[in-house]
Order: C-alpha cells, then structure tokens, then sequence
C-alpha cells in the first residue's frame, strides 16, 4: 500500500508536466485544428533559453519568467508568419511545417547552446534536498519538489480556466473554438485569437520545458521528446479539444508510467520491465480508450440538434 | 435601379449596394447586384436555390472578397472586415443558424456582445430573456441542445446583443416548422414594428417574407431582376408564376 501510494505521488508530479505540455496542444488544437508538432521542441529551445538567462546571474524564477515571455512572442510570430499563410493554401502544409519546426527549434538548440547535447546543468525552483519531503502515514514519501511541480501545474490550470471561463477574450477563443464562422460575424478578430493561441501555447509549454528540466536537473536536446510523445498521447487520450481532458490525461499517464514502471520491479525482482515497456502500456490504454470513445475522454462528439 | 443617391421620399437609405460582385475562387456568383434598405424598413430578397442568396450576405458582411460600392449610413464599408462591419452596426443571423453549440445560451448571448462594453450587456440578456422566455428556461443549456426554433430565436436574440442597426437574417425558415416559421416572421415583424429596426431578409418561403416586407428584391444568378414593393412585386405575373406557384 505504501508502494502504491508512493509510485502514484512519483506519477503525478511527471503526469502533471505532461499535462502542461498537452494544455499547450489543446489551445492551438480547439482554435485552429492543427496539431502542433513542434509543440516540445520549442518547449525544449524556451528551456535552454531559460538556462542561458539563469546562467548570466538572473534568479531561477526570472529566468524561466522571461523565457515564457520570449516564448509567448516567438508563439506569436510562428502563427503570424508561418501557419496563417500556409494554412490559407491548405492544412496539410501546416503539418509539414511543425514537422520541420520540430527539427529546425533542435538544431537550433545545438547550434546556440554550447553542450546542449550531453546536456546542461538545469536548478529546481523547489526545495530539493535529500531531506525535502512530507513523510505520509504507510511509508511514502512526497518530495517537495514534486508538490512543487504539481503545485505550480494545478495553478496554472487554473489560471487558464479563468481566462477561458471569465474574461471576454476567453469568451472570444471558445466562440473561435466552436464556430469560426460566426465568431467573425460576432465582431471577434479571428486572426488576432489565433495568434494568441499560439502564443499563450508556447508560454505554457516553457514552463513546462523548465518543470521537466527541473526534476531532471539536467536539459540536453533529447529532454522533450519523450515528453512530447506522451503529452500528445495525453492530449488525445483526454480529447483534443478539451483542457480538463488534457489534465486528466496527463496526470493519467503519469500515473500509469510509474505504476508500470516501479510494480513489476517489485512483484518479480526483475529490473527487466522498465520505462520503455511502460510508454507501451501506455499506448495500449489510449488505443483500448479510442476505440470505444473516438472524441476520447473528455473530447466534444458535436451532437447537435437541427 | 436608378443610381440617385436618395431613396423616392428623398431619405439616404441606410444599406446602398452598388454594382455588387463577389464569388468563391473562380465562381463568379453575384453579377453587379444593387440593392437599397432605407431607415427603418424590412426588406426582403427572393430567390431560388443557388441564385445568390447567402452569397450576397456574407459579402455585405464582409465575410467574403467582393467588388463594388457598398455604404452604410452614408460610410462606405466595402473594404471593411467583418469585425469593423458588426461595430459598424450591421448583424448577421447566418443561414443554419450559427449558434454556438457548445456555449450555454446565455454565453451566446454574451458572444453576440463582443463588440460592446459596459455593464448595460447583463440588463440586454435580461431584456431578450423576456422576448424569450424559451431561452430564459435553457439559460444554463449548451445551444447545441436546443430546438431547431430555439436555435433561430437565441440566433437572432445573439445578433442583437450587438444592438445592430440593421438586422440580417440568412433563410430564418431553413429547417424549421411551418408554425414555427410563421412565430419567427411575427417576431421579426413586431422587432421592426415596435423597435425601428432595419431588417434585411433573403428568403425562398415567397409568401412568408412578402407578408412582412415593405420592399422586395427579386434575385436571379447572381443580379436583381426585379424590385419594388412588396404589393408590386406580388402583382408582377412572372414573380407570381415563378415564387408563389399560380
């Protein structure tokens, strides 16, 4: 019991960065439909940024602060000057170029940061002590970094929902989110919401970059890609449209990592089993969840009365 | 048409189209089409299927690239975008509705307030509220969960949050029961009636839309073939034969 609870804690912290890093393809998923490939690597530059900062003497805080600020208007421009022309043409050339952003934003990491590919040297915003941690009644353990992390997520996550819920230009994202067409004929500049999008997208997934390099203490050129893979999984297992799907997902598989990480360890003693085998299972739940609900968790099915 | 710039009683009209072209790639579909809506009329466009209808409203609106001269109020608009043309004061009520489906019916409502500011926008849902009490009931309601005639209703209560002075409405009667058409030009007809507004409606339903309007514009491939009053242009024999059935 205590194992369980201990491997769930260690899975909520991981599920929670893969959460962020999914509300960043969620906002860009419900304006424009598009699938945002590059959606880590520019995590993964915003990141380096970030440590670049940091390394010059500015605070942590400040550091990852300015780079999702950086990274709100490099957001911002990508949609402006990239997506909104190629999207006129047709929606395939989109794909093509996250596709190529997705290489362009990891060479680019190499190219600018010395040592970027064995990896730099990332701080934690938390506490992270041996001795860090709340000790729970049956032995597990809850580091505070990792409060930390899930901590900051949830607020986050909060903020977002509302900016969705309460404020006019939330309004304005859902009316583009819904119908496109009619959000014009309701006065809504389509154009300037979409490029928010991108840009409020890009912030969120920095953040999430700087979590992730955070636990790890370390960020080099491969340190999002496996993020990516499970927050796109997350993201689509939760429904792409939907920003409680994306939480829900990602804590999901998270969790779901970890317990099929660490179990089989303890119930044969084999180290055998590991991390690769729980990106596997991983898989397997999302393909077994879309198969009996295509819109996935939390996704619009879009019934509607005529 | 003649191309005087006041209407017969010498009144600037509040919607002057003028040679009015506009299409989808290389479809040209309106062909130079004039059209008037003086202050405080409702004005109606017949027309068959694939005549021009929708075409002609999303190019008023700016939904579409058009050509020719376009004025609003006297100010031309043909170059404005659709945001600048809803502040402008012209709404649009889409064909198919276009409510927000997965918006409960009071976020609609504020959707279709967008364009304004200020406290007055939680009295205006009060007011269409009570114009609709239907929508009051389903406030909390995704519109997606409406019926077909709710649909029409919170469509039309959405593009007056906008407080148009103008009012266009894409085939209201698509889809809908004849005895909900019939509620839905009552309506429309006591908005105009008791409120002074200007409305602009394209029609197939011949009889419905000449039994509110004041002047009527008869629409073929793409150019106005006709127009007058709603009484002249249901004496018109070929109007008659070909919109009304005898």
């Amino acid at each position: 019991m205590g194992h369980l609870l201990q491997y769930v804690l260690n899975g909520l912290a991981r599920g929670s960065i893969y959460s962020l890093i999914a509300l960043g393809l969620v906002v860009i998923y419900r304006g424009t439909g598009h699938l945002n490939f590059a959606q880590g690597e520019m995590a993964l530059f915003a990141t380096f940024g970030a440590w670049w900062i940091n390394d010059h003497g500015v605070p942590l805080w400040l550091a990852i602060m300015i780079a999702a600020g950086g990274a709100f208007v490099v957001g911002g421009v990508i949609e402006f000057g990239l997506i909104r022309p190629a999207g006129k043409k047709s929606p395939f050339a989109v794909v093509v170029i996250t596709i190529g952003l997705f290489q362009a934003f990891n060479s680019l990491s190499g190219l600018l940061f010395k040592g970027a590919a064995t990896g730099l040297p990332f701080g934690t915003l938390f506490p992270n002590k041996p001795t860090d941690f709340f000790r729970l009644p049956g032995g597990a353990i809850w580091r505070y970094e990792y409060v930390g992390v899930l901590v900051t997520v949830l607020v986050i996550t909060a903020l977002l929902f509302l900016l969705f819920q309460k404020t006019k230009v939330g309004l304005a994202m859902r009316m583009v989110a819904n119908n496109p067409d009619s959000a014009k004929l309701a006065g809504v500049p389509t154009n300037k919401i979409l490029m928010l999008s991108w840009a409020l997208s890009a912030s969120i997934g920095a953040i999430g970059g700087c979590l992730v390099a955070g636990i790890n203490a370390n960020v080099n050129l491969g340190t999002m890609f496996g993020v990516f893979l499970l927050a796109s999984a997350a993201a689509t297992l939760g429904g792409l449209d939907s920003p409680l799907g994306a939480v829900v997902g990602g804590l999901s598989l998270g969790v779901i990592e970890s317990l099929v990480t660490n179990y089989p360890k303890s119930w044969w003693g084999s180290t055998y089993i590991g991390a690769d085998t729980a990106i596997a299972v991983a898989f397997l739940i999302i393909l077994v969840v879309l198969l009996v609900r295509p819109s996935g968790l939390f996704g619009s099915t879009r019934v509607e009365r005529v | 048409m003649s191309p005087e710039p006041t209407n017969a009683n010498g009144v600037a009209p509040l919607l002057d189209v003028r040679g009015l072209t506009a299409g989808y790639g290389q479809v040209q579909v309106l062909q130079g089409l004039n059209l008037r809506v003086a202050q405080g009329e409702v004005a109606v466009i017949l027309g068959a299927n694939g005549a021009g209808k929708t075409t002609t409203m999303r190019a008023i609106s700016g939904m579409i690239a058009r050509k020719g001269a376009i004025t609003f109020s006297g100010d031309p608009m043909a170059k404005r975008s659709p945001d600048e043309i809803v502040r402008m004061g012209i709404a649009q009520v889409p064909q198919g509705r276009g409510t927000f489906t997965d918006l409960t019916v009071e976020d609609n409502l504020r959707a279709g307030a967008f364009v304004r500011k200020g406290a007055d926008i939680e009295a205006d849902i009060q007011e269409w509220f009570d114009v609709f009490p239907r929508l009051r009931e389903r406030r909390e309601q995704k519109a997606g969960s409406l019926s077909g005639g709710e649909q029409q209703m919170l469509a039309i209560a959405r593009a007056l949050m906008s407080r148009p002075k103008l009012l266009l409405c894409d085939e209201p009667s698509l889809g809908l029961a004849p005895i909900i058409t019939q509620e839905l030009f009552a309506v429309l007809q006591r908005l105009n009636a008791e409120r002074g507004l200007s409305i602009l409606i394209v029609e197939q339903n011949a009889n419905l839309a000449l039994g509110i309007a004041h002047s009527v514009f008869v629409l073929e491939t793409g150019a106005i073939v006709a127009s007058g009053t709603a009484e002249e242009i249901s004496n018109n024999d070929a109007v008659r034969k070909a919109y009304l059935g005898y």
